[in-house]
C-alpha cells in the first residue's frame, strides 16, 4: 500500500507551559568514531577551487545533554605545511539550553552570527525567532538540522608556530538526513565566508559502519 | 628476629596470663591490673598478649566475678577485667575479635543492670569500644527485646550508657527496616534530645541520626517534620560549633539528609555552606581532617551543580595543596584522592583545574603507594581525569608511568583493586593518539583477556568493555592481537554468557573489530564463522535493549561489506528460531528503544545498499514483512528512525517497489 510521506515542518515555538525535551535528538550519522571528508575554500570565492583544502574530520566525543562535541580536524594540502595538519576542536551544539545561535564571545558580534547562520538555507525559517531571542524558544528536537559552532583548541601533531591559525570558529550546519557538513569560518581577521562542505564518509564500505566506546 | 614481647615487672608475660587463671582472687586481681597497665595505648602489647591466650582469661575472670561473692573484690574484679577487654579492643581488630570469641559481650552487657554505678560505667565503655569496630556482631534491632534494651540504654543517666546505645545504633542500623523500627521505637525523640546533653552524648547522637536517615525517604521526611524541624535546627546549629567533631558530625548528618532529600538542603543554601564547613575541617591535623574528605566525596558525589560549586570554593586546590605536601597518613590520601575523583567526575573544567596544578604526576605516582586504599583511590581518580576527550587526545594518559602499575593492579587478589583498575584502563585505552602500542607492548591486552574469563561477572563485563574501548577505531594490528589473544570461540562463548551484562559487552566489541577497514568484517567469520552465528543465536534470544543495540550495529557494520558478507547477515537474520519464528529483526523494529529501532533499520539500510545481490535479498525481506514494517515507520516519532527508513525505502525503489 503506498504511503504518504509527511514532510516534517520547520521547528515549532516551544509554548510556556512545555516540559517536553526542545533539544536536537540524537543521530546516528553525528556519534563518535564518524568521519566526514571534504575541503574547505580558504578563499571566499566559491569558484577559486584551487584554493581549497581538503579536510578530514573526525567526531571523537559527543554528550548532547550538554551540547557538546569534539573531534579531530585534518587539513591534507595546506601550502606552508610539509605534513597534513590535525587539530583539535571542541563544538557547542545550538539547542537553546546550553548554548543559542548567539556566540557571545570570540569576537562574534549578533549582527556577525546572524550574517553567518543566514548563509544555511535551513536556517531561514529560524531566522525570526533568534532575531527574538537567539532561537531560546525554539524546540529543535525534531529539526533535520543540527546547528553548531566548532572552535579548534590546539594542534595536534604540529607547533604553534607552524605558520597557521586556529584563532577563529566555524558556524556548522549538519543535515541528520544524509549527513553532510557545511560550515564558515569566522575569524575577524581572515578571509570571511572560507567555505566548509563535508560529507560522510564509509572507508570503501558498501553501507556505513558505527564503532563505540564508553568512559567509566 | 627480634620481635615485641611485653615486658613486666612482676614477672614474665606467660606467667602474668597464667596468673589470671589462679585461683586466688587477689593474684588474679593483681594479674589484671598489670596487664590492663601494660596493653592501655600499646598496640604491640596488646598483640602479643592476645597471642598469648590473655583476651580468654580476662574473659574467664569477668565471667567467674559476675558470679561470685563479696562486693568490693568482685566490684574491682569486674572494672578491671571490663576495662582489660575493651582496651583489648580499642583499635586492634584481632582485639575486637578476640574479645568475641571469648564469649565475653554478654557478661559485659550484664554489668549494665549492676547496681554499682562504677561496674555499669566501665562496662559500657567497653562495649562501646567494641562496637567502634565493624567486626563486632550486628545488634538485631528487628528482635523486640533488643529494641527495648536499646531504648533503656538510651535512656539511662549514665552518659556512657546513653553513649553506647547510640554507638550500638550507628555500628548496626542498616536497612530501612531497621531505620524504620527505630524510628517507631521513639529513638529518634531520645536522640534529638541527647543532642542538647554532653559534647560526648551529641556527637554520638549525631552519628547515630546519620545512620538512621541515610538513604531512608520516609524516616527523612519524618525527621525534617519532627517537632516543626527542632531535629533539624538543631543539627543546623552544630555546623559551626566549637569542637571540629562535632562540626564534622553535623556536616554528616545534613549530607545525609541531602542525600535523601535533595530538596531542603538546597531550599536552604546548604550545599555551598558545607562544602566550605568540610574544606575547612579538611585542616584539622587529626582524624577530623582525615574523615572530612570522605564526607565531601560523600556530599558531591554524582552532583553536578555541587561539583561546580566545589570548584568555585576553591576545593580543587585546596585538595591538591595536601597532595603537594605530601601525605604521610594513608587514609587522608585515600580521602583526598576520592575527593578529587568526584569533584572532577564530570565536569571538564575540573578535569583541567587539576591538571593546570600540575597534579598529575601525584596522581599517576600514588597508583604505586604501598597501601592497597590508595591505589584503589589513584585509580578511581585517573577515572575521572581521564573521562576526556581532550585530555585524550592530548595524550596524557598512555604512557608506561601509568599503564605499568595499572596492569599491575589487575594481578591483585582482590576483585575491588582489579575493578578499579579496570576502570582507568577502560578510560586511557580509548586512542585518539594511535599510541595504544605501549598497551599492548606492556602485555595490557593479555591480561585483560584473561580477566574476560574470570568467575566474577563484573570482571568478565569490565575487561570486555576495556578491550571494546582500546578497538575503537583500531589499526588491523591492534585488532589482531585482541583476536589472537581471546580466539574466535572464546569471544563466541562470551557472547553466550550466562550475565547480559558481559553478553552486551562481547557485542560491542565484535562491533568494533569488524569496524574500519573493510577486511576486518573477516574477523567474524573466523572459526567456521563462531562469531557470527553466536551474534544470531543470542540476538534471537536478546532480553534487553541494551544487547540488541549492539548486535545489531555489529551486524550493520558486517551488513557494510561486500555480497558475501550482506548475504551471511541475511542467513542470521532468517536462520534462528526455527521455521515458524518471527525474525529477531522484526521484534527489533517494534521496540520502544529508539537506539534498537535505529540500529536495526540500518541493517537493513546496509542490505539494500546499491551492490550485487541487493534485489533478491530485498525480495526475501518483503516476503517475510519486514519491508511492510518499514513503511510503517514513515513518520516513526525518533527523527533517526525516521530518516533512516526513509533512506532504505528510497533503495528500495531502485529496484522496482513501485508500492513506496
Amino acid at each position: 500500500m503506498p504511503v504518504r510521506v509527511v514532510e516534517s515542518s520547520a521547528p515549532s515555538q516551544v509554548s510556556g507551559a512545555s516540559s517536553g525535551n526542545t533539544l536536537p535528538q540524537a543521530c546516528s550519522l553525528l556519534t563518535v568514531g564518524q568521519t566526514f571528508s571534504g575541503t574547505q575554500n580558504v578563499s571566499s570565492l566559491q569558484n577559486e577551487k584551487d584554493e581549497a583544502w581538503r579536510v578530514n574530520v573526525c567526531i571523537q566525543g559527543c554528550d548532547l545533554d550538554h551540547g557538546y562535541l569534539c573531534g579531530t580536524m585534518e587539513a591534507l594540502n595546506v601550502p606552508m605545511a610539509d605534513t597534513p595538519v590535525v587539530t583539535f576542536w571542541e563544538g557547542e551544539i545550538v539547542d537553546g539550553k546550553n548554548y543559542t545561535f548567539f556566540t557571545g564571545k570570540w569576537e562574534a558580534t549578533p549582527e556577525d552570527d546572524i550574517r553567518h547562520w543566514t548563509k544555511f538555507p535551513s536556517f531561514s525559517p529560524l531566522l525570526s525567532r533568534v532575531e527574538a531571542d537567539g532561537g531560546k524558544t525554539l524546540d529543535l528536537s525534531s529539526y533535520q538540522y543540527i546547528f553548531m559552532r566548532w572552535k579548534e583548541q590546539y594542534f595536534v601533531n604540529v607547533g604553534e608556530d607552524c605558520g597557521l591559525t586556529i584563532a577563529g570558529f566555524y558556524y556548522v550546519c549538519f543535515s541528520c538526513s544524509d549527513g553532510s557538513i557545511s560550515g564558515f569560518y569566522y575569524d575577524p581577521k581572515s578571509s570571511p565566508f572560507q567555505k566548509l562542505e563535508l560529507k560522510a564518509t564509509n572507508a570503501g564500505r558498501s553501507g556505513f559502519s558505527f564503532s563505540t566506546y564508553e568512559f567509566q | 628476629m627480634p620481635s615485641a614481647s611485653p615486658s613486666t615487672s612482676s614477672g614474665r608475660p606467660t606467667d602474668l596470663v597464667s596468673r589470671l587463671s589462679s585461683s586466688d582472687r587477689g593474684v588474679r586481681l593483681r594479674a589484671l591490673r598489670e596487664v590492663k597497665n601494660q596493653i592501655i595505648g600499646n598496640r604491640t602489647k596488646k598483640l602479643a598478649y592476645i597471642k598469648l591466650g590473655a583476651v580468654p582469661a580476662v574473659a574467664a575472670v569477668l565471667a567467674d566475678a559476675s558470679d561470685g561473692p563479696g562486693p568490693d573484690e568482685t566490684c574491682n574484679l569486674l572494672v578491671q577485667s571490663a576495662v582489660a577487654l575493651g582496651s583489648f579492643a580499642c583499635g586492634v581488630d584481632a582485639g575486637v575479635q578476640a574479645v568475641v570469641d571469648a564469649g565475653a559481650l554478654p557478661q559485659l552487657r550484664r554489668l549494665l543492670s549492676s547496681p554499682d554505678e562504677k561496674v555499669v560505667d566501665s562496662g559500657a565503655r567497653s562495649l562501646k569500644l567494641i562496637y567502634q569496630s565493624k567486626l563486632a556482631p550486628k545488634y538485631d534491632f528487628l528482635d523486640h527485646e533488643n529494641l527495648q534494651f536499646l531504648l533503656s540504654l538510651l535512656n539511662s543517666k549514665n552518659e556512657n550508657v546513653t553513649g553506647l546505645g547510640a554507638s550500638i545504633i550507628t555500628h548496626s542500623c542498616q536497612t530501612s527496616a531497621e531505620q524504620r523500627a527505630l524510628y517507631e521505637t521513639g529513638v529518634v525523640q531520645k536522640l534529638v534530645d541527647l543532642i542538647g546533653g554532653s559534647v560526648s552524648q551529641r556527637d554520638a547522637s549525631l552519628e547515630s541520626l546519620t545512620a538512621i536517615i541515610k538513604n531512608n525517604y520516609e524516616v527523612t521526611s519524618k525527621i525534617l517534620e519532627f517537632e516543626n524541624g527542632r531535629a533539624l535546627n538543631l543539627i543546623n546549629k552544630f555546623i559551626i560549633d566549637k569542637s571540629p567533631r562535632t562540626r564534622l558530625l553535623a556536616c554528616a548528618c545534613l549530607i545525609a539528609v541531602r542525600k535523601t532529600s535533595s530538596r531542603y538542603v538546597e531550599d536552604m543554601g546548604l550545599g555551598l555552606k558545607l562544602i566550605h564547613h568540610l574544606l575547612e575541617l579538611l585542616e584539622d591535623p587529626g582524624q577530623v581532617g582525615d574523615e572530612a574528605s570522605f564526607a565531601l566525596s560523600t556530599l558531591i558525589e554524582e552532583k553536578e551543580d555541587l561539583q561546580k560549586l566545589a570548584l568555585e570554593a576553591n576545593a580543587i586546590n585546596k585538595l591538591c595543596i595536601h597532595l603537594q605536601n605530601g601525605l604521610s597518613c594513608p587514609k587522608r590520601f585515600q580521602g583526598i584522592l576520592l575527593a578529587l575523583a568526584n569533584i572532577c567526575s564530570k565536569l571538564e573544567i575540573c578535569r583541567s583545574k587539576l591538571l593546570a596544578l600540575q597534579a598529575f604526576n601525584l596522581v599517576s605516582d600514588a597508583l604505586r603507594h604501598d597501601c592497597t586504599d590508595v591505589r584503589v583511590a589513584a585509580c578511581i581518580c585517573l577515572r575521572s581525569l581521564s573521562r576526556s576527550v581532550k585530555n585524550l587526545s592530548a595524550g596524557y594518559f598512555v604512557n608506561e608511568t601509568v599503564i605499568i602499575p595499572l596492569l599491575q593492579l589487575l594481578h591483585d587478589p582482590s576483585i575491588a583493586v582489579q575493578l578499579a583498575a579496570l576502570g582507568a584502563i577502560s578510560n586511557i585505552v580509548v586512542d585518539f593518539t594511535k599510541h595504544n602500542s605501549n598497551f599492548i607492548h606492556c602485555g595490557g591486552v593479555k591480561q585483560l583477556v584473561e580477566l574476560s574469563m574470570a568467575m566474577d561477572p563484573v570482571v568478565r563485563s569490565n575487561s570486555l568493555w576495556a578491550l571494546k574501548n582500546l578497538t575503537f577505531l583500531a589499526d588491523s594490528k591492534c585488532k589482531e592481537v585482541v583476536l589472537s589473544e581471546l580466539t574466535a570461540s572464546s569471544l563466541a562463548t562470551l557472547i553466550h554468557d550466562p550475565e547480559s551484562v558481559v553478553q552486551e559487552q562481547a557485542l560491542a566489541l565484535v562491533r568494533n573489530l569488524v569496524d574500519g577497514c573493510v577486511d576486518s568484517i573477516d574477523y567474524v567469520f573466523a572459526e567456521n564463522g563462531v562469531i557470527l552465528d553466536a551474534m544470531g543465536r543470542q540476538l534471537q534470544c536478546a532480553s534487553k535493549a541494551e544487547i540488541g543495540i549492539q548486535g545489531m550495529y555489529a551486524l550493520s557494520n558486517v551488513a557494510s561489506g561486500s555480497k558475501v558478507h550482506k548475504d551471511a547477515v541475511m542467513e542470521q537474520l532468517f536462520q534462528h528460531g526455527g521455521m515458524n519464528a518471527q525474525p529477531f529483526i522484526m521484534r527489533f523494529l517494534h521496540s520502544n528503544d529508539n537506539h534498537l529501532r535505529t540500529a536495526s533499520v540500518w541493517v537493513l539500510l546496509n542490505l539494500t545498499t546499491f551492490c550485487p545481490g541487493a534485489a533478491g535479498r530485498l525480495q526475501r525481506l518483503r516476503n517475510a514483512g519486514i519491508i511492510s514494517q518499514l513503511k510503517s515507520m514513515v513518520n516513526d516519532p525518533c527523527l533517526d528512525v525516521k530518516l533512516r527508513v526513509r533512506t532504505t525505502l528510497g533503495q528500495c525503489m531502485n529496484y522496482g517497489d513501485s508500492t513506496i
